[in-house]
C-alpha cells in the first residue's frame, strides 16, 4: 500500500493570518470524511497554496500554555480560571504565530513505512502529502495507518473490531 | 618615576608579532561586540589563530599561568553549574519563590522588594543568569495570578541579580576572574565588597519603592490565588534536596575557609560537585554534565588565550603605560577612573572580555609602579587593593546600565518578549542607567571613605 491509497484528500485548510478563534471554529466544522465533522489539525497554506505549517490541537494547547511554565515545575501553583483567561487572550492571536513550522511531508508514491518513520521520529500524528509540483493534496492520519496495521495483522479480514 | 616609565615603555617591541596579535585582539573584540558571529565561535577561532600564527605556543596557551587559560575560573564555573543542575529538579527554587510571594501576602510592592532581595542573595552564591532563570519564571506566574504588569518585576530582578552577584567571589564571573588573577580569597570579597553591596541594595530597594511603589495595585480577591498556593508541593525530591543542601553548605563553608586551607576556590567547588554527584545517586552523569553551559565555558577558554597573546606581545603593557601617563601615580584617581570607566564600559560591552583585559593591565601597571616586588607582595600592594575592588564594583554593577550590559538582562528581555510585554533598549536604560549610576556613586563614596580617608 502506498501513501496515495490511504491519504484523505484535503477539503479545508487555514490561512496564516486568521485568528486562533476562527481557526478553532474551522477545526470544529471541517469535514473529516463524507459523514464526520471535526478534525484535530489542518494544514496552513499561503496565497500560492504552498504548505507553510500545520495547526493542531496540540499547537492550540501550546498557545495557551505560558512559556515560563515549561522552564520550571509550576503546575502545582496554578489557579481556577487561569486556563480560561489565557484562552481568551490566545483567541485573538494569529495562526502564523502558533502553527508548527517543522514540516515533515511525504509524496503520493512513497511507502506507508516512510509515514510511520516520520510519525515516530518527529512525534506527529498527521503527515501532509505533496504531489509532484509540491502542492498539498492530502493528509495521512495516524488512525488510518493504525487501521492498516490492524488489517495486516488479520490478513485483511475484517477482524479488528473492538 | 617619569624616567622609569619612559625607560620601561621602550621595552614594548612593536614588531610583527605585536601587530598580528593586536589585530587579532581588536578583530575578535569587534566581532564579539557586533554580534554578527556568536561570541564563543569568535573566541575559539581567535584563540586557535593566536597559536597557529605563533604568537603563543600551545604550551603557553594551555598551561601558562600568566598567558594561558585560567582553569581556576573554568573549573569553578563548571562545578557550580553541576551543583545547580543537580539541585534544580528538587523544587527548592520554586519553594523559595512561592514562599517569598506568600510572605509578602500578595502585596505588589512587598513582592517586588522581597523578590529583589531573594534574587540578590541567591545571586551572591550562584551565577546571575542561573538565578534569574530560577526566579523569573515564578515571578511571571505570580504576576499573572495578580494581573500585574510583568515588566517592572523583571527589570528589578535583573538589576538585583547584578547587584547581589557583586557581593562575593563566586557571585559574578568578573569577581571569579579578578580573584584568580589577583589571588584574593573568598573572605576578602566578603570583607571588602559585601558591606558596600548591602548599602547599594538598601538604596536600591528604597529607589524602586519611589519609582514603582505607587503604581502597583492588586485587587484583594486576586491575593487569594497566591495565599492558596502551598509551597511545600514544590518539593519533588526531599531526599535529594537534603543531600544537596548539606553538600552546598559544606561547599560554602569550604569557600569561607579556602584561604586558610590553602585551597583554590575551584578546588572547593570541584569537591562540592564531585561529592554531590557521588551522594545524589545519579547513575549516568551524562545529562547533568551536558547541561553545563558549554558555550559560556568555551567563550572563557578562547578569551583567555586571546588575552594571553596580547599580554605576551606587550599590547597590554603598552596600554598600562598609557593609563599611568593619565593617572600620574595618583592612586585614588586611578581607582576612580577604573571604577567609572569599568561601569560605563560594562554597560555597553560584555564585562567578561573587559575584565579579562583589565586584569593583566592592572598587574602590568603594578609592575611598572613597584618593579622590585613580585607575587603576593605585588598583587596585594596596599595601594593596589582599592583598584581591584573598584574594578570589581564597576565591572559588575555597570552591567545594570543597559539591556545588553549583563547576561541576566539579556535573558530577562528575552523572557519579557516571549510573554508579549517587550522591554525596549530605551525602556531598560531609563530604569537601569540611573540606578546603576546611583550604585556606583555609593561605591565611590565607600572606596574613598574606607581606603583613602579611614584607611581600613
Amino acid at each position: 500500500m502506498k501513501v496515495k491509497d490511504l491519504m484523505i484528500p484535503i477539503h479545508d485548510f487555514l490561512r496564516p493570518d486568521v485568528t486562533l478563534k476562527d481557526a478553532v471554529n474551522l477545526l470544529h466544522i471541517a469535514r473529516r470524511d463524507a459523514d464526520k465533522q471535526g478534525v484535530k489539525g489542518l494544514p496552513v497554506l499561503d496565497d500560492h497554496y504552498k504548505l507553510i505549517g500545520i495547526l493542531s490541537m496540540r499547537d492550540i494547547l501550546k498557545a495557551v500554555y505560558p512559556s515560563y511554565m515549561s522552564m520550571m515545575n509550576l503546575g502545582n501553583f496554578t489557579w481556577d480560571g487561569m486556563l480560561e483567561s489565557l484562552a481568551k487572550r490566545a483567541g485573538a492571536e494569529k495562526v502564523a504565530a502558533h502553527m508548527s513550522r517543522d514540516l515533515w511531508t511525504v509524496q503520493e508514491n512513497d511507502s506507508l513505512m516512510e509515514c510511520v518513520d516520520l510519525m515516530i521520529k518527529h512525534d506527529i500524528k498527521r503527515v501532509p502529502v505533496l504531489d509532484q509540483s509540491g502542492k498539498v493534496v492530502g493528509m495521512i492520519y495516524e488512525r488510518d495507518v493504525f487501521n492498516t496495521i490492524t488489517n495486516a495483522m488479520f490478513d485483511g479480514r475484517p477482524g479488528g473490531e473492538k | 618615576m617619569t624616567a622609569d616609565t619612559a625607560a620601561a615603555s621602550h621595552q614594548v617591541v612593536m614588531g610583527w608579532p605585536f601587530w598580528i596579535a593586536t589585530c587579532l585582539f581588536i578583530g575578535a573584540y569587534a566581532l564579539i561586540v557586533s554580534e554578527k558571529i556568536h561570541k564563543t565561535i569568535v573566541a575559539i577561532f581567535g584563540a586557535a589563530l593566536m597559536i597557529v600564527l605563533g604568537i603563543l605556543t600551545q604550551e603557553e596557551a594551555f598551561h601558562s599561568l600568566d598567558l594561558g587559560v585560567d582553569w581556576n575560573v573554568i573549573f569553578l564555573l563548571i562545578s557550580m553549574m553541576v551543583i545547580i543542575n543537580i539541585m534544580k529538579p528538587t523544587g527548592i527554587f520554586e519553594y523559595i519563590a512561592i514562599r517569598s510571594a506568600k510572605v509578602a501576602k500578595g502585596e505588589p510592592f512587598k513582592i517586588m522588594a522581597i523578590f529583589s532581595v531573594v534574587t540578590a542573595v541567591v545571586s551572591a552564591f550562584l551565577d546571575n543568569v542561573t538565578t534569574v532563570l530560577l526566579i523569573a519564571p515564578v515571578t511571571l506566574l505570580i504576576c499573572q495570578a495578580l494581573e500585574l504588569d510583568v515588566v517592572p518585576y523583571l527589570i528589578t530582578e535583573a538589576l538585583a541579580s547584578n547587584i547581589g552577584g557583586t557581593a562575593t567571589l563566586i557571585g559574578d564571573p568578573p569577581n571569579i576572574m579578578i580573584a584568580s588573577k589577583a589571588q584574593l580569597d573568598f573572605m576578602a570579597f566578603i570583607y571588602h565588597l559585601t558591606p558596600v553591596i548591602i548599602m547599594v541594595l538598601i538604596a536600591y530597594i528604597i529607589s524602586i519603592k519611589f519609582i514603582f511603589g505607587k503604581r502597583l495595585t492588586v485587587r484583594e480577591e486576586l491575593k487569594e490565588r497566591i495565599m492558596a498556593m502551598d509551597e511545600r508541593e514544590a518539593i519533588k525530591d526531599p531526599v535529594l534536596l537534603k543531600k544537596s543542601l548539606v553538600v552546598l553548605g559544606i561547599t560554602i563553608i569550604g569557600f569561607v575557609l579556602h584561604g586558610m586551607l590553602h585551597l583554590q576556590p575551584a578546588t572547593i567547588a570541584l569537591f562540592g560537585a564531585g561529592l554531590l554527584l557521588l551522594v545524589s545517586g545519579i547513575k549516568d552523569p551524562h545529562h547533568v554534565l551536558a547541561k553545563a553551559e558549554w558555550a559560556t565555558l568555551f567563550f572563557f577558554i578562547g578569551l583567555f588565550i586571546i588575552i594571553g597573546g596580547v599580554v605576551k606581545v606587550g599590547l597590554i603593557k603598552w596600554m598600562s603605560l598609557e593609563v599611568l601617563k593619565i593617572t600620574q601615580g595618583n592612586f585614588f584617581g586611578t581607582a576612580m577612573i577604573v571604577m567609572w570607566f569599568s561601569a560605563f564600559a560594562s554597560a555597553f560591552i560584555d564585562n567578561i572580555p573587559y575584565v579579562a583585559t583589565m586584569n593583566p593591565l592592572i598587574i602590568d601597571m603594578a609592575k611598572q609602579l613597584w618593579p622590585n616586588l613580585s607575587g603576593i607582595q605585588l598583587l596585594h600592594h596596599p595601594d593596589l587593593m582599592p583598584i581591584w575592588w573598584s574594578l570589581a564594583l564597576g565591572a559588575c554593577l555597570g552591567g545594570n546600565g543597559t539591556a545588553i550590559g549583563a547576561s541576566a538582562n539579556v535573558i530577562i528581555v528575552g523572557m519579557a518578549e516571549k510573554m508579549g510585554s517587550p522591554i525596549s533598549f530605551k525602556k531598560f536604560m531609563l530604569y537601569g542607567m540611573p540606578l546603576m549610576i546611583e550604585s556606583v556613586i555609593i561605591c565611590t563614596l565607600y572606596v574613598w571613605l574606607r581606603y583613602y580617608v579611614l584607611n581600613i
